[in-house]
């Protein structure tokens, strides 16, 4: 019995589609990416049944570490180099000394971009005691609507 | 219109100078590698993007001027944290009394019950956890109470719930 011969398939697999769909999925993660900044201090957040998100954009963090330390952030990188100088633009946050130097630069980013929104990220084994302090400037700022960050609890 | 921009050009080098057939090259490129790129990217950039944005907890604080409220006493439930994140509740001028987390949100619903004009005072102490205030507000909010007020943490605060605690 005399085979033909067969003619070697080829395996060579089109890979243009793929190609075009993976660099549109690269297109759309690298347009969408977020980089989030360099944390300045661990936080564990507090649990909550809250549903409101954070908003996405023009977000003033102020973030109160367990250990007392204050820092305050903002998403946008052209207003942190413009609140805590060009050198502190890549930062997440900067530490913040004492109350005045607070509440100074939280009238300087209010003038700067009046849509912040401001919320306190504390850590869930801070004490009370900053978190009421940085209330009390907020409050002597007249910042008198912002969000507590916390997570979903778990029921 | 592009097509026939580009196309006329085209015609007439043509027409200029007539070639022969030539062998056609195979343009076969193998993307392996750039796919293997590209995939590498897509998983860098997956894995880095931040999808889940926290939850928020919000308030509104009046502004400092005009903010005094006149409360009759019987309408005002004090609830405190004490340091060690205890809790203590009390109506009124009554003493302050000792409170499971767990019956706080009991408790609330019941006095919103019986007197549906309670104003609702939340002290807590310096000293306590960011995270005892956390869990206060959220049953507050649970028990739909969404007007409170916080008060600083006084010294006569802290002796009537040491009061309370020391029988």
């Amino acid at each position: 019995m005399v085979r033909k011969k067969l003619g070697r398939l080829s395996v060579f697999i089109d890979m243009t589609p793929m190609v075009d769909v993976s660099m549109l999925l690269l297109t759309f993660f690298m347009l969408t990416t977020q980089f989030r900044p360099a944390a300045e201090a661990e936080i564990v957040l507090p649990t909550s049944n809250s549903a409101i998100k954070l908003p996405e954009s023009d977000v003033m963090t102020i973030t109160i570490s367990k250990d007392n330390r204050i820092f305050i952030g903002v998403d946008s990188q052209r207003l942190r180099g413009e609140l805590f100088g060009t050198g502190n633009a890549l930062s997440g946050g900067v530490h913040v000394e004492n109350m005045e130097q607070l509440a100074t630069l939280l009238m300087q980013a209010r003038t700067l971009n009046p849509k912040l929104r401001t919320v306190i990220k504390g850590d869930q084994g801070a004490p009370y005691g900053p978190v009421q302090d940085v209330m009390d400037v907020l409050q002597r700022v007249r910042i008198t609507r912002f969000n507590l960050v916390t997570d979903l609890e778990k029921s | 219109m592009a097509g026939g921009d580009m196309g006329a050009p085209r015609q007439a080098r043509h027409g200029n100078k007539p070639h022969k057939a030539r062998r056609r090259l195979n343009v076969r490129i193998d993307m392996t590698p750039m796919v293997d790129v590209v995939m590498l990217l897509i998983t860098f950039f997956m894995l880095t993007t931040v999808f889940n944005t926290p939850q928020t907890m919000e308030i509104n604080m009046p502004s400092e001027e005009g903010a005094t409220v006149e409360v009759a006493e019987s309408n005002l439930l004090t609830l405190r944290v004490s340091h060690g994140d205890k809790i203590f509740w009390n109506i009124g001028v009554e003493p302050p009394r000792g409170l499971e987390f767990d019956q706080l949100r009991p408790l609330l619903l019941r006095e919103i019950a019986a007197n549906p004009k309670l104003i609702t005072l939340v002290k807590v102490d310096r000293t306590s956890s960011y995270k005892s205030m956390v869990d206060v507000m959220d049953e507050l909010n649970l028990a739909s109470i969404s007007r409170f007020s916080l008060a600083p943490f006084k010294d006569f605060d802290r002796e009537l719930v040491d009061a309370a605690a020391a029988p």
